[in-house]
């Protein structure tokens, strides 16, 4: 069939092909060939060869197709000879073609063989084929069947499990019966040969039966009177041995007797009584604790004054106490988990904690009472409260030295009770996370144990502790710095005082000691008063030593007057300015040296806690970082009030001296002739002498000052030195060579400041500079080499109206041209 | 998550039990936890609100108001920008105590700090302290007053909204405003110089 679709559509492509005028000859003759090579295939195809007639007028129409244009044009453009030799051409190739196509078809003819034997095979296949699928279809029909009846057996096997498990509950049923009648037999006899084990081991197994399923059975069973009986016994040797294991129990209290003690304690849970029996044993070990916590405190009451301990017995008996509760706890906690099971520890730590608490009130109040410690508080609310008034040198004062040993005991007392919590909550958080499994009911026990905690007198005497010693080390801190302040001394060679490092040795103490408290809000609370003293008492004296002022050699009208008015009282001495100077400088200098040591304490205090407190959770660092961001505020105290010194400095000691200085610039010519020029600068210029003056002032204060201050004052100077000589240079007037020498002298003055310092002064000069290069100009448009946007130009500090009066100054310059300038 | 532009320290006493954890958890966390127990020492917590456009973050100060915890809590008062004193309109003598806090106040705080009245718990039938006996109070003492419930969540945004546009109000007309004091004193040395100056020329 296919061959025939394909002639179909050949006669449709030839009729189509004819009605195009000019058609590719070449591509006519491939047609032909195509033809021909389908004709060879159909035939090859099929052994009926009567198809080849209806092929042969196809390969005629094929070769008509080629269009009748085409001929008619060869004729017409074309002499013959040429068309001779083409159709000669197209002759030869056509043959070669036909010659391909010969071979090809005998190729094919050649594999006919080949593919029937392949169609052969095939068919053989093909019954085989029918055999697997009924096999197929069988197996599935098999596997159905399978399924139906392992569906069934399964459903047996589920009757067959429910009947195995009404056997095993028969089977406990009648197991409970059996230990019942044993049991009710047995403890009987335990109780009269005194084997309470024996007894109590009875009635705990009547215990562990399940009570509502025996008394089902007992509605099951006929012979109901025996077995109730039963239970009767054995639920009144419960009782009697409940009674007698509590009586024992609390006669081997009183003997003393460790061993019953320890016997009775094991009893307690096979009866049932695990909370009795905790309480019981809990409140035995309490008396102990009570009996060795007497004893300590009556030995701490008692040790001499003169005991290398004295000043800390307190803290020794508190940690007496914890001691021994925390070894109490430690050894009983096995005993505990072995006969009561784990998760039951807090309720031998809240009995224990009564006592912990009892014990630690009174240990409390014999060391408030020997150490005075109301009194010293009542003291400092007093002092600070009469601070203001002026009764306030009346009022005794303590010694903080006298304090300091005091309030090293409380640190230490706090700790400790801060260590006892700590055990005492991972203690239980590791019991409970072991022993109780239910979620609620582990969140309810943390919850409680938060709240005996919380709730204790420990952590109030713990919370009043810390409240002490807040107090005493705000005093403490005041005081010593205060002191410090007052004994301040300049050992002669330094450039600070004393009270910088004794003010920064006690803020660091105190904030050390308050790290070794344990608790972050008392470290947060110092750093916070550190933060006070610093700004309040540290600062303001600075800053007061610096309002007095730097006093002048050179007095103004005013200064002048003041000492005038201190000479007539008798006041002033020699030594007296020289005092103030110096005592200006120092402060300066402190102030300085301060800022470092702020820096360095901040740094130091977050890396103590780091290692004193690793586990800081997100909160508590914030808290702790607010708290240390006090200590770099001040910090930019410190800097306000040294920018302050800087400006108290420029008004006494620069600007005074400076500006008569740079006015003597008036009293020079700055119209020079050549002659005058030589003479000038033969001589001693104006700007030598400047020089000269300023040496002499720098470094006066270059020894004295510390070097940040040093480079902070000649920034000072500098700045005024500019200022001042920028306001002479426009009050005179400067001829071609005035310009020269000024240029010359700008330069060396800057020269000689720059080498003074680290800091880049150039910006300062920036303005003088640029003034005297215009100054310094052959013509007014040179000024164009400068102004402008190209790469030349300057950065100009002066605006345009500006330039033009410093022209303006040149007196050769015309004052018309210069306002014809456009900038 | 540091791109506030202004840094508030906010601090809130008054007695124990007048319900200034409660506000504050309000506040930051939306919640109303019930039968808490007291507040140990200081209590920190952080919230960034928008004022304007800008971001706000208030340091939220939460202190104990038990006697013993004193000598903690006052420590903060000198470094807060706003003191929120809270007391609970069903109880007379927290709202009796207010002296002595304002005592410790004016002791302790910066003379600047902005300071807020609260009665808070007004969702409490057995009012004692009518609101009018707490603005005259307030106004007595140059205070903001607001009465509040953080149980009801009645006006508790509002309170710490209104600081913060206060303080931001305040920040903007000093730009520093901590040190101000100094900027003062130098701006008063540079005017003495300039005068000195004219003197000379």
């Amino acid at each position: 069939m296919t061959y025939l679709m394909i002639c179909e559509a050949l006669i449709r492509l030839i009729h189509t092909r004819i009605s195009f005028e000019l058609i590719s000859f070449t591509l006519a003759i491939r047609f032909v060939s195509l033809t021909l090579f389908i004709a060879g295939q159909s035939r090859q195809c099929t052994p009926h060869s009567h198809k080849n007639q209806v092929l042969l007028p196809l390969i005629t129409c094929a070769y008509w197709s080629i269009p009748a244009t085409f001929w008619s044009r060869m004729a017409t453009d074309l002499n013959y000879v040429e068309i001779e030799a083409r159709c000669l051409q197209e002759l030869q190739q056509l043959k070669i073609e036909e010659e391909n196509l010969i071979m090809e078809l005998n190729s094919m003819v050649n594999q006919k063989t080949f593919i029937e034997d392949k169609i052969k095979g095939l068919s053989f296949l093909i019954p085989k084929l029918n055999v697997m699928k009924n096999e197929a279809e069988d197996l599935v029909s098999t596997v159905n069947d399978i399924s139906q009846s392992s569906e069934k057996i399964s459903g047996k096997i589920r009757q067959l499990d429910t009947a195995r498990s009404h056997v095993d509950e028969c089977l406990l049923r009648v197991n409970d019966l059996i230990d019942l009648e044993i049991c009710s037999q047995g403890v009987q006899q335990a109780i009269l040969d005194l084997d309470y084990e024996k007894g109590a081991a009875h009635v705990h197994r009547f215990l562990s039966m399940d009570q509502s399923l025996l008394k089902r059975t007992a509605n099951d069973m006929n012979s109901v009177s025996n077995m109730l009986k039963s239970v009767r016994t054995l639920q009144e040797a419960a009782a009697q041995l409940r009674a007698i294991v509590e009586h024992r129990f609390n006669e081997a209290v009183n003997n003393e007797d460790l061993v019953s003690i320890e016997r009775f304690f094991k009893i307690f849970p096979l009866l049932g009584m695990h909370e009795e029996g905790i309480k019981e044993f809990c409140t035995y070990l309490r008396t102990k604790v009570a009996i060795t916590a007497e004893k300590n405190l009556k030995s701490a009451i008692n040790l001499p004054l003169a005991d290398k301990r004295y000043s800390i017995v307190y803290a020794d008996t508190l940690t007496l106490l914890f001691e021994g509760l925390a070894r109490v706890i430690d050894t009983h906690q096995p005993l505990l988990e072995t006969y009561y099971g784990p998760g039951r520890l807090l309720s031998a730590v809240v009995i224990l904690q009564k006592e912990c608490d009892s014990q630690i009130k009174r240990i409390l109040l014999e060391w408030s009472k020997s150490r005075q410690i109301q009194k010293k508080l009542q003291q400092i609310t007093d002092l600070s409260r009469m601070s203001s008034s002026a009764s306030f040198s009346k009022i005794e004062k303590s010694d903080p030295k006298d304090l300091d040993i005091l309030i090293g005991e409380i640190t230490l007392m706090h700790f400790r009770c801060e260590l006892y919590i700590k055990f005492v909550q991972r203690k239980i958080m590791a019991d409970v996370e072991v022993g109780i499994a239910d979620k609620e009911l582990k969140e309810k026990t943390l919850k409680q144990l938060d709240q005996t905690i919380l709730n204790s007198v420990l952590s109030q005497c713990k919370h009043e502790l810390l409240s002490h010693y807040l107090q005493l080390e705000q005093y403490f801190m005041e005081e010593s710095v205060a002191k410090a302040i007052n004994m301040d001394i300049l050992e002669t060679s330094q450039q600070t005082s004393s009270m910088v490092d004794d003010t920064f040795f006690i803020i660091k103490k105190c904030i050390r000691r308050s790290i070794s408290t344990g608790s972050l809000d008392g470290i947060c609370v110092t750093i916070n008063n550190a933060c006070r003293v610093l700004e309040n008492d540290y600062c303001s004296v600075l800053k007061a030593r610096l309002r007095q002022g730097y006093p002048s050699g050179y007095l103004d009208l005013s200064q002048a007057y003041n000492v005038l008015q201190n000479s007539i009282q008798g006041r002033l001495q020699t030594g007296d300015t020289e005092q103030s100077r110096t005592a200006f400088i120092v402060a300066l200098n402190n102030a300085d040296s301060s800022t470092e040591y702020v820096t360095a304490l901040c740094d130091n205090i977050m890396k103590e806690i780091e290692t004193s407190c690793p586990n800081m959770n997100l909160n508590e660092r914030g808290k702790l970082e607010s708290c240390l961001s006090g200590i770099s505020a001040v910090s930019a105290s410190l800097t306000a009030i040294i920018e302050y010194g800087g400006q108290q400095l420029k008004s006494t000691a620069v600007k005074p001296r400076i500006n008569p200085w740079v006015d003597t610039f008036m009293n020079f010519s700055h119209q020079l002739t050549e002659d005058e020029l030589s003479a000038y600068e033969a001589g001693e210029s104006f700007v030598q002498t400047l020089i000269m003056n300023l040496e002499t002032l720098l470094s006066s204060f270059k020894e004295i000052l510390s070097s940040n201050n040093y480079d902070h004052f000649l920034q000072v100077l500098t700045a005024e030195v500019t200022q001042r000589f920028e306001k002479v240079i426009m009050k005179s007037q400067f001829n071609r060579l005035g310009g020269l020498v000024l240029d010359k002298e700008v330069r060396s003055l800057a020269g000689y400041i720059t080498s003074g310092t680290y800091f880049s002064v150039r910006d300062q000069f920036a303005r003088l500079t640029q003034i005297a290069t215009i100054l310094n100009f052959d013509q007014i448009d040179e000024i164009n080499d400068y102004w402008g946007n190209f790469d030349g130009a300057i950065t100009w500090r002066l605006t345009p109206s500006e330039i033009k009066s410093v022209l303006n100054l040149r007196v050769d310059f015309k004052s018309d041209e210069i306002k014809r300038l456009r900038l | 998550m540091d791109d506030y532009k202004f840094l508030f320290k906010v601090v809130l006493v008054g007695n124990a039990g007048v319900g200034k954890t409660c506000l504050v958890r309000r506040f930051t966390q939306g919640l109303f936890p019930p039968g808490q127990g007291a507040t140990i020492g200081v209590d920190f917590m952080i919230k960034t609100v928008e004022v304007g456009n800008e971001k706000v973050k208030l340091q939220i100060w939460d202190t104990a108001g038990q006697e013993r915890f004193r000598s903690i809590t006052q420590s903060y008062y000198r470094s807060a920008h706003a003191l929120i004193l809270v007391y609970d309109i069903s109880c007379q003598p927290t709202f009796d105590c207010l002296p002595d806090w304002l005592r410790e106040i004016e002791e302790y705080a910066s003379s600047k700090v902005l300071r807020v009245l609260v009665g808070n718990k007004i969702d409490r039938e057995d009012r004692e302290i009518p609101t009018h006996v707490g603005e005259e109070f307030a106004e007595r003492h140059n205070m903001y007053f607001l009465e509040t419930s953080a149980k009801e969540s009645d006006n508790v945004e509002r309170l710490f909204m209104q600081i913060a546009e206060d303080l931001m109000k305040q920040a903007r007309m000093t730009n520093v405003p901590r040190y101000d004091s100094n900027s003062q004193n130098i701006n008063d040395s540079s005017g003495q110089e300039s005068s000195c100056c004219n003197r000379l020329t």
